[in-house]
């Protein structure tokens, strides 16, 4: 069976700087990998690159078995890759509803003149999406809010409303930016279960940037770790907790919670 | 059919008025390079200084006087422009800025309009209309005076970024105002005094340009022109705004004998559609630009 | 609930409008008939501006497309008028595609370069073709006919007021629609927006082809009204005063641009002794919501619509023993 996600030799330059260097890795359908590294490891560029916001210097990426990579990044996300982003990046003048009802609007389609003309079938694919977004909101507490224009919430919130937004979006597979960051333990772990939920239900293959090791050991089947733009280690999570060269890594970084 | 001379002839005309869309590129150019905003209303910063020179020399004062005083109030236009418009709205989005120096060029219209009306009037150049033969080429004076006045605010304009204290102040606040800042520089003068600059050298251009084309209020329509030329040029680039200057200038001139008249007048906007398409940055600018 | 009240009471203001224009004069319906007709050309423009978030400086160029094109359908090939406008509509939408699909790919300065040319490039073109658009001098609209017989003031007006029902009617639902979302989402996020599969480009150029549709209906039907296309309607000064409407009254939304385009279309008659200073007063006005009040009168109107939400239900309170 093909790998969701394959990743074979890539590498991102920004000028002459080398932000990811020769990276391979595979994740396999319905798993959830765990990417961890210090900062300026090359996580978020990785992922930037996966979904076709950066170029790509070097190699390719191959979802399901099929090439991606060149692709403009809004194609990328309609063959089924999604994200949420590390900042969020909200609609900010929109409601919570709104939002997520963009994310919706990658499967559910409203002709123009159907909408400018509000016919039965744009009423029809509105009250759809709408209902969809709903559902979305409650898996993630964010019902309360739905009205609530997303520039006057907390940023825990509005990672919610991303990750909501993102998995609205039923993506085959789904880039995590760092999803705790900002919450509380509690709020965290309600997120993930929610996430994890979804996925499982929905047949989404995760890969998770965190800083958080204990939400990062629980979720994962397995973990890369990178550093300077490459691969060091690969494994299951408590082998890499384990793994020397890991933790030479992160020796002095000081973004690491709690090991073990 | 195209002789030697005549392509000649034809190429210092273009170099002529060129010269003067050179001097609007770099009137737009500089305040662009040092604070990010782009002065839509230069245009109108030229008329003004053809309605000064008009003004100045119906009161029959000497040529050097009407130069020193165009140069002075045009600059003191530029810092009452900063200060009262631009100030209050220099940290607003993009469309703020673009759309209010539009309106400040329009509202200077607009007053000059009610003040002096519609109809067209004209000063003489410096040195009258007898043309000077050399190398069997017909020279302009005026043009050639023209020629050498840019000439002479580009070296100037080039020397003061590089040698003086204010002018070193400029190029450090281009590359990144909040690095100056941190180095003891003040921004806010340095951004006062990039305007005061540009709108003298708007102004000047209306006094040298008035004896060719005479002076109305729809000569800030050269602005167009000249945001050609900072194009060509690559809106960060001081060269480039000379070099795009003249380029469109010849641009002009040739294509009026090449191509019919009816065309003529819409080589430079296809050009300028083609360059904003493919290569924004024109010949001399950075690929990415950002405003600070 | 509330919206199909908020309906009801729509149309019956527009049913006293209708009756109560029937006893005025001609000058008013007419004067009535052209702040309509800058309601629809808002519209679009804020489409374009305020939810896609494009600076445009050509917007009069499309209402000259729109004004051209079904005077031309219907002074060279018989074309009644309601097939011609909607086909100088539709022209005007091509043309805004044609702008749109490298000029969505602008952003700033640039973008506002590249639609000043192709403003000039539409004024260069009406004045050269002549022997079409009449060149500076203008063109002169065949009388408005239904049935052969010759159309009132009055008729222009419901038909103005029709269009313009059916311009906010249509924007609005634009708006709350998909559509609506991902012109704002291009503008507020374009990178979460290509992450959900929302081709920026795309919509940028819709909207840009969009906008040019409501302009090109405004420019016919001001063909209509008017009688006479002047080409000095097109220029710079003309672009700004589109802008002046949507700033005035809020960018991104459809209240905006009516708020904005009818009080601003109430000035020029308010102006009327000073006209010379026409020019000044719209750039001092543009200029000062520039600066203090940048998201225009709707914010003013939302305040009061805030505050009156709050004392209701005191009243409702008391009302009850």
């Amino acid at each position: 069976m093909t790998d969701r996600l394959t990743v074979e030799r890539l590498s991102v330059r920004f000028g002459g700087l080398i932000a990811v260097r020769d990276v391979s890795l595979r994740v396999a359908t319905g798993e959830i990998r765990g990417l961890i590294g210090p900062n300026g490891a090359g996580k978020t560029t990785l992922i930037n690159a996966i979904t076709g916001t950066v170029p790509i210097a070097g190699g390719r990426v191959l979802l399901d078995g099929l090439s991606v990579s060149g692709l403009p990044a809004h194609a990328i996300s309609r063959r089924g890759i999604g994200r949420t982003f590390q900042h969020v990046e909200p609609f900010a003048e929109l409601s919570v509803l709104d939002n997520v009802l963009v994310g919706v609007g990658r499967h559910s389609h409203v002709p123009l003149a159907h909408a400018a003309f509000a016919t039965p079938l744009a009423h029809r694919r509105e009250d759809q999406a709408a209902r969809e977004a709903l559902a979305v909101l409650e898996r993630f507490d964010l019902l309360a809010y739905r009205h609530t224009v997303a520039a006057e919430l907390p940023f825990s919130v509005l990672k919610r409303m991303d990750l909501a937004r993102a998995l609205a979006a039923r993506p085959a597979l789904l880039l995590m930016d760092e999803p705790t960051s900002g919450m509380s333990e509690s709020e965290a772990d309600r997120a993930i279960a929610a996430a994890c939920a979804l996925a499982e239900a929905e047949k989404i293959t995760l890969l998770v940037i965190e800083h958080n090791m204990r939400v990062m050991m629980a979720l994962a089947h397995t973990v890369t770790v990178m550093q300077n733009g490459g691969v060091i280690a690969e494994g299951k999570p408590f082998e890499i907790q384990r793994n020397r060269t890991v933790i030479d890594a992160y020796l002095g970084d000081e973004a690491i919670d709690a090991v073990g | 059919m195209m002789t030697l001379t005549l392509a000649l002839q034809l190429a210092i005309a273009g170099i002529s008025v060129g010269s003067i869309y050179a001097l609007v590129a770099l009137a737009i150019v500089i305040p662009f390079k040092s604070s990010g905003v782009l002065n839509f209303g230069q245009g109108e910063i030229v008329t003004l200084g053809a309605y000064i020179a008009l003004i100045l020399t119906q009161l029959a004062l000497p040529y050097p006087v009407v130069v020193a005083s165009v140069l002075l109030l045009g600059a003191a236009g530029g810092v009452v422009i900063e200060r009262v418009l631009i100030r209050p709205i220099v940290k607003a989005p993009e469309f703020t800025l673009i759309i209010a120096t539009f309106a400040i060029g329009l509202l200077i219209k607009g007053v000059i309009s009610i003040r002096f009306g519609d109809s067209p009037n004209t000063i003489d150049g410096p040195f009258g209309t007898e043309p000077i033969m050399a190398a069997g080429l017909r020279f302009n004076p005026t043009s050639l005076w023209i020629f050498v006045c840019t000439a002479l605010v580009t070296i100037g304009v080039m020397l003061f970024l590089r040698s003086t204290r204010l002018g070193k102040a400029m190029r450090a606040v281009s590359v990144n105002p909040e690095a100056a800042r941190l180095m003891g520089i003040r921004v806010e003068t340095v951004y006062r005094w990039s305007w005061a600059i540009s709108t003298a050298i708007g102004a000047l251009a209306g006094l040298l340009f008035a004896p060719l084309i005479g002076i109305n209020p729809e000569i800030g329509q050269l602005i167009l022109r000249g945001l050609l030329a900072a194009v060509i040029g690559g809106f960060t680039s001081i060269p480039g705004a000379i070099v795009g200057g003249l380029a469109v200038g010849l641009i002009e001139t040739f294509s009026g004998v090449l191509i019919g008249s009816t065309f003529k007048n819409l080589v430079p906007f296809i050009l300028l559609m083609v360059l904003l398409v493919f290569r924004p940055q024109g010949l001399f600018g950075a690929a990415e630009i950002k405003r600070v | 609930m509330q919206s199909r009240h908020r309906t009801i009471v729509v149309l019956l203001a527009v049913l006293l409008l209708a009756a109560a224009a029937s006893t005025m004069g001609s000058y008013p319906v007419y004067l009535l008939s052209l702040a309509m007709i800058n309601v629809i050309a808002a519209i679009g423009l804020n489409l374009l501006t305020g939810n896609s978030g494009q600076i445009s400086l050509c917007h009069s160029s499309f209402i000259a497309i729109g004004a051209y094109g079904s005077t031309l359908l219907t002074a060279r090939y018989g074309v009644p008028f309601w097939a011609a406008i909607p086909l100088g509509a539709l022209l005007a939408a091509l043309m805004g595609a044609l702008l749109g699909a490298p000029a969505s790919r602008l952003r700033g300065i640039y973008l506002a370069l590249a639609t000043l040319g192709f403003l000039q490039i539409v004024q260069i073109v009406i004045e050269e073709f002549a022997n079409l658009t009449g060149g500076v001098r203008g063109l002169t609209v065949p009388k408005a006919a239904a049935g052969g017989v010759r159309m009132s003031e009055y008729a222009r007006f419901l038909i103005v007021l029709g269009c313009c029902m059916l311009a906010i009617w249509t924007a609005r639902n634009l708006l709350a629609s998909r559509v609506g979302r991902e012109l704002n989402a291009v503008r507020l996020s374009p990178y979460a927006a290509q992450a959900l599969g929302v081709s920026v480009h795309r919509v940028k150029l819709a909207a840009f082809a969009l906008s040019a549709a409501y302009a090109g209906v405004a420019g016919g039907l001001q063909a209509i009204v008017v009688g006479f296309i002047d080409p000095v309607e097109f220029g710079v000064s003309a672009a700004l005063r589109q802008i002046t409407f949507i700033v005035v009254g809020g960018m991104g939304s459809v209240g905006g641009s009516v708020i904005g385009a009818a009080v601003l279309s109430a000035m020029p008659e308010a102006l009327r002794p000073v006209k010379e200073y026409s020019d000044v007063i719209y750039t001092l006005m543009l200029l000062g919501f520039l600066i203090f009040l940048p998201h225009g009168l709707v914010t003013v109107w939302h305040v009061i619509a805030r505050r009156m939400r709050r004392h209701a239900p005191t009243a409702a309170a008391e009302a009850r023993p």
